[in-house]
């Protein structure tokens, strides 16, 4: 469980990235964060493993007060909490299974890192990390040989490598294709479910977030401005949160510039698991047509 | 005043002249005076403080004007350097800078009265051992196949050591990789100081501390050397190189709890390993060349045979070290040229 008790985080150079932030995010709840540009949604996600250290207020992560002033707190916080980034961040030099290893550190001895000489059981978590992921047969490629939805996968294999209660994800799809995305997406919401974990994910893409999230948290100048199950996060709410209407960039993931050679495997799949999703959470299905729709109309 | 002129003669300078085009602005006049006011000034010191009293006589006419050759002539050079800023339209700040750096550079030559006439006068003496480098003495370069050695040895011994301290001090240094900014901070400095001193400063410095080849000490002091050398130069760039490693998979180590150690080695390391391998294998041929030149001071191997020869005016001796020594340099090049083509 997390909690922020009215919440600041004010950055060195004056910048209020949060106000007064007020939430609790629950075991094993998938929440998408939305808002635009600059609204604070990095900021949120990245106060939750200290990379952003927040200053007035209480977060507590998993029962246990964040302090981000000391390291070896802040390091045992984020052995339990995995980050996936929008741009990977992977060490593209390195071989896959090495960056998983990367989620392994925590657990390791430093003279092993340093090393290299990673244990075996370490090594096999890593594996199953993979292959969960399910691209254990690239494991000594380097990574980057590797397409950029197999490297985010590599990514959410390192952040499984740490066993995480907690997945953080800032834009994790925003880097790539739409077809790709919602693959990916999907693998989060597997994994996330299958395990169990806590997920908090920033999103561009309205449909995405209607998609996968069990609930939606809304932010505006660094304020939470929406927090609601995902049935509830109509047009109408999204458009109070954007201070603006809503464009067809702003909910279609599909749609833009999508070749029709795309299509059939595309739309075929995100009606299928959405479907799957929403069933197993007792959630109303959002409609994934009305957007698409919506877009048309807008485009012509 | 284009458009004052106009009306009467308009029509057919409108046919020629399609448009007017925006002109480059004007610097202004009074600076340009002010910098020939320098000019004249600088020509006026630089009379002032010649040494050299070559007197340029110019006929003009019935009087005979005279003046001293080399200030004139910086003179004449600072006016052509002003003319070409003013008519290039160059703004005062680099017409400023073009004249200063040629008042600076006739004030450095004309300091150490540089002068390439006189390499014509001493040409009798350079005859000799001009003559001697082309008939280098080839026997004698595998007589001292020893000091080859050794030379090879310092350079070596001092690549391995002197990259892998400079690898640690750049990791302290670069604010990325370091603990904390004072450490950094500090690390810096004493880098700085480090490289402030030349390799054979150093190479003195140690002679005389430790004792040279007089005490069978030579190959250590020109090791130590050698090493204060690498570590100033990987340090340097090295640390320059961590301070341009993308932000990401440091950002990524920290979030799954990676400690500093943890997180250098596996997210700072690998983005700066090519770079690292290719500083040390710079600095392997930087020190095969200053190994022969710090053997000179006295710390053993192919330098020091190098100045014993030229002691002895044996000048094919000499010619056949530096035609091999340029042939192992060039050796060495292509040996690290070829690593570094499969390293990227």
């Amino acid at each position: 469980m997390i909690t922020f008790e009215n919440v600041d985080v004010v950055y060195p150079n004056g910048f209020k990235g949060l106000s007064g932030v007020d939430l609790t995010i629950s075991r094993g709840e998938f929440v998408a964060i939305v808002g635009l540009s600059g609204a604070g949604k990095s900021t949120l996600i990245r106060t939750i493993n200290g990379l952003v250290p927040y200053t007035a207020g209480t977060l507590t992560v998993g029962g246990t007060l964040m302090d981000p002033k000391s390291k070896s707190k802040l390091r045992q916080l984020r052995s339990r909490v995995g980050m996936i980034f929008q741009s990977f961040n992977l060490v593209t030099r390195i071989s896959v299974l090495n960056n998983v290893l990367t989620g392994r550190s925590a657990f390791t001895p430093t003279w092993r890192s340093l090393l290299g000489w990673y244990r075996a059981e370490d090594k096999e978590i890593a594996f199953q990390s993979l292959e969960r992921v399910g691209i254990v047969d690239k494991a000594y490629n380097r990574a980057s040989a590797l397409s950029g939805g197999q490297q985010q996968r590599v990514a959410i294999a390192r952040v499984l490598a740490q066993d995480p209660e907690v997945i953080l994800a800032d834009e994790p799809v925003a880097s790539l294709d739409p077809p790709t995305a919602h693959q990916v997406m999907r693998d989060l919401r597997r994994i996330q479910q299958d395990l169990g974990i806590t997920c908090i994910v920033n999103m561009h893409h309205l449909d995405l977030a209607r998609s996968y999230a069990d609930r939606i948290i809304g932010m505006r100048a660094g304020s939470v401005v929406f927090d609601g199950p995902t049935s509830e996060a109509t047009d109408a709410v999204i458009e109070e949160v954007y201070q603006r209407s809503l464009t067809a960039e702003d909910v279609a993931a599909v749609d833009v510039a999508v070749s029709l050679d795309d299509l059939p495997t595309a739309p075929e799949q995100e009606a299928a698991e959405p479907t799957a999703t929403q069933a197993a959470d007792g959630q109303a299905q959002q409609p994934v047509a009305a957007p698409g729709g919506e877009t048309e109309q807008g485009r012509t | 005043m284009t458009a004052a002129v106009s009306p009467a003669d308009a029509g057919p300078a409108a046919e020629v002249k399609p448009a007017s085009r925006p002109t480059p602005p004007r610097p202004s006049l009074a600076i340009y005076l002010g910098l020939a006011a320098l000019a004249v000034a600088a020509f006026i010191w630089f009379w002032q403080t010649r040494e050299s009293t070559a007197v340029l006589y110019v006929p003009l006419g019935e009087i005979m004007l005279w003046a001293p050759q080399n200030p004139l002539i910086g003179f004449l050079v600072m006016l052509a350097v002003l003319a070409v800023c003013w008519r290039t339209r160059t703004g005062a700040m680099a017409a400023f800078g073009a004249l200063s750096f040629v008042i600076f550079t006739y004030w450095a030559g004309a300091r150490i009265n540089f002068s390439l006439t006189s390499i014509p006068e001493r040409w009798s003496n350079l005859e000799g051992q001009l003559q001697a480098f082309f008939r280098p003495n080839w026997s004698y370069v595998f007589g001292v196949w020893d000091q080859w050695l050794t030379t090879l040895n310092m350079a070596i011994v001092a690549t391995a050591l002197g990259c892998f301290i400079g690898l640690l001090l750049a990791m302290i240094a670069s604010p990325v990789s370091s603990p904390n900014k004072p450490t950094s901070q500090s690390v810096k400095a004493l880098n700085s100081v480090v490289r402030s001193i030349p390799d054979v400063g150093w190479a003195l410095l140690f002679v005389a501390l430790i004792g040279g080849t007089a005490y069978g000490l030579g190959p250590l002091a020109g090791v130590l050397a050698l090493l204060m050398f690498n570590i100033g130069i990987v340090a340097k760039l090295l640390g320059e190189t961590i301070d341009a490693v993308s932000p990401g998979p440091i950002e990524a180590a920290d979030a799954a709890g990676a400690n500093l150690l943890q997180r250098d080695r596996i997210a700072v390391l690998p983005q700066v390993m090519p770079g690292f391998v290719s500083y040390s294998l710079y600095v392997f041929e930087l020190n095969i060349r200053a190994s022969t030149a710090i053997g000179i001071v006295g710390v053993g191997g192919i330098g020091q045979e190098l100045s014993l020869q030229m002691n002895r005016f044996a000048w094919e001796n000499v010619a056949a070290i530096l035609y091999a020594l340029i042939v192992v340099v060039l050796l060495v090049d292509l040996f690290s040229m070829w690593i570094r083509r499969r390293l990227m």
